[in-house]
């Protein structure tokens, strides 16, 4: 039995070249050959923090698709609390949260309870289960004067607050995060990450998988820190572990020397 | 600058303006070849209209008792059922993916057709309401005949339409999942069913080839089911061959267009084009 609260085995995923016009519609389905990630593997305990750092192309969002079963790894397995993500994936939305960085991710004209309320019901609770979700969930975030006001009238922050609300509704085991901070201001950015720590972590004990560019965010939230580039894992532990690992000093430093021996290749 | 020099400009502005659009434009050739044989389809519906009304046997094709008047009105009122039908599900999703929601639908628990079926349940309400109201006015200010309608049995041909014409939305969302613009499938049903279904004059009065093609699509059941229920006065019984006509069509496109459409969604999560526009 798969006891970890994701577990990542060889996962390769490759693209097919982009394709439009006459050329995508006389052959739809074309050889996959552009590599996005190759042969990751990682497990995540229950209640644990990781961070997934890379530049940009260097497959975060990728592997963070496969986990919330929107994309379909070419190659590999992975695994959310036991459930497979290509062969279970219904069982697998209903142990993720999942939270982009983006700006827009609500139905703007409508308020915050009536977005909640929508997805509340997709995510198969009831009307009484709703209610208190909602109700708890508004304490826990802080939402109560935002929540009958329509999104467009919200401010970047209050909306990724509402954000990991919806992500928060059915009590997901696993969060997973896409550069959750991207469009916050830096006061706003460190209220999120206090609050993640605070709230979804210590309190819930929900496991948390998140992409980032921000060192700082990921030496303050992570417990451990997966590097990608080109696709490969170069490293996975914790930043003290991988700055001693590079012989570096910082976290900063440990990626440096990380992609710069990864572009050497092997000597 | 002296005023020559100010309007050479100004032309030049113009036509370079001009050109970024017609480049634009000329980019997507499918569209541009579509658009002259959506010209066609028009002409063509125009041109059988006319047959029709210089016939001399315009009222023996026309329902029992009823004028053109409430026979155009019918077609006219009942064909945008297919246009909404056509159009709903690939609008829900462009929305979806417009407004960023899409991906947030697609980890819920709810599977994307469910999404897509509930999504359309407004449209065809307010589509109802409209119809409703041309009728209305239609039977208060113009003299169209509601009185001895088989209205149960027009519910029922109705609901048959909005199934099999649902499958064929289903259809074109599909198209739209891994293809992303254009749709040949919607331009075709709606080109060729405005032409040969129906919707204007009888079919009665389309060259027999066409008469066979409009055997084919299922908006001639429709609308001969829909005038036969509320302009002939047809029985349920005398409504069953419409009836069935729509129900095969609904059995057949249904099934086909829900497995095209998971194949769809499951190419677009290989190719990664899912939330592409």
């Amino acid at each position: 039995m798969n006891t970890f609260a994701l577990s990542v085995e060889n996962v390769e995923k490759y693209f097919p070249p982009a394709a439009s016009g006459w050329r995508a519609l006389l052959h739809p389905v074309s050889r996959q050959t552009v590599p996005a990630l190759r042969g990751i593997s990682f497990e995540l305990n229950h209640g644990e923090v990781m961070a997934v750092v890379g530049a940009n192309g260097a497959g975060k969002s990728t592997l963070l698709r496969i986990l919330t079963t929107l994309l379909i790894p070419t190659r590999g397995r992975a695994h959310v609390c036991g459930f497979d993500v290509a062969r279970e994936p219904a069982k697998v939305r209903l142990q993720i949260g999942y939270h982009t960085g983006a700006d827009a991710c609500f139905y703007s004209r409508l308020s915050g309870r009536e977005n909640l309320t929508l997805f509340a019901g997709l995510n198969n609770l009831s009307a009484e289960e709703t209610t208190w979700r909602i109700a708890e969930l508004t304490d826990l975030f802080d939402l109560g004067p935002l929540l009958d006001r329509q999104v467009r009238t919200l401010s970047t922050g209050n909306i990724h607050r509402l954000g990991l609300a919806r992500a928060m509704l059915h009590q997901p085991s696993v969060l997973l995060l896409d550069e959750p901070t991207r469009s916050l201001d830096p006061l706003a950015a460190a209220e999120f990450r206090r609050f993640l720590l605070d709230q979804i972590v210590a309190r819930r004990g929900t496991a948390v998988l998140f992409a980032s560019h921000s060192l700082a965010e990921v030496e303050q939230l992570a417990g451990r820190v997966a590097v990608l580039d080109g696709g490969r894992l170069l490293g996975c532990d914790t930043p003290a572990g991988l700055a001693a690992g590079a012989g570096a000093e910082t976290l900063e430093q440990s990626l440096e020397i990380l992609t710069r021996r990864a572009a050497q290749g092997p000597q | 600058m002296n005023d020559t020099t100010h309007v050479r400009m100004i032309l030049r502005k113009l036509a370079l303006l001009f050109r970024r659009d017609f480049s634009v434009a000329r980019s997507y050739r499918a569209a541009f070849i579509l658009e002259a044989f959506q010209a066609l389809f028009a002409v063509a519906s125009f041109y059988f209209l006319s047959r029709f009304i210089e016939s001399p046997q315009l009222e023996s094709s026309l329902p029992q008792g009823a004028g053109y008047f409430a026979f155009a009105l019918v077609g006219l009122a009942f064909f945008d059922y297919l246009s909404v039908a056509l159009h709903t599900f690939e609008e829900s999703l462009r929305e979806a993916r417009q407004n960023g929601t899409l991906e947030n639908l697609l980890v819920t628990q709810t599977s994307l057709p469910v999404i897509l079926a509930g999504s359309s349940l407004y449209p065809f309400a307010l589509l109802s309401l409209r119809t409703t109201i041309y009728l209305g006015w239609g039977a208060a200010l113009f003299g169209f005949p509601l009185r001895g309608a088989n209205w149960p049995g027009a519910i029922l041909i109705l609901t048959a339409s909005v199934f099999a014409f649902s499958g064929l939305g289903i259809l074109s969302a599909s198209y739209l999942l891994v293809f992303k613009r254009g749709n040949p499938v919607n331009w075709a049903v709606v080109g060729l069913s405005s032409v040969v279904g129906g919707m204007l004059y009888p079919i009665s009065v389309l060259p027999k080839w066409l008469q066979v093609v409009a055997r084919f699509i299922p908006i001639t059941y429709s609308l001969e089911g829909m005038r036969a229920a509320i302009l002939g006065h047809a029985t349920m019984h005398e409504l069953w061959p419409s009836l069935a006509g729509l129900l095969a069509f609904a059995a057949i496109l249904l099934p086909v267009s829900f497995a095209t459409f998971s194949l769809a969604l499951r190419r677009t999560k290989i190719t990664g084009t899912l939330t592409h526009f």
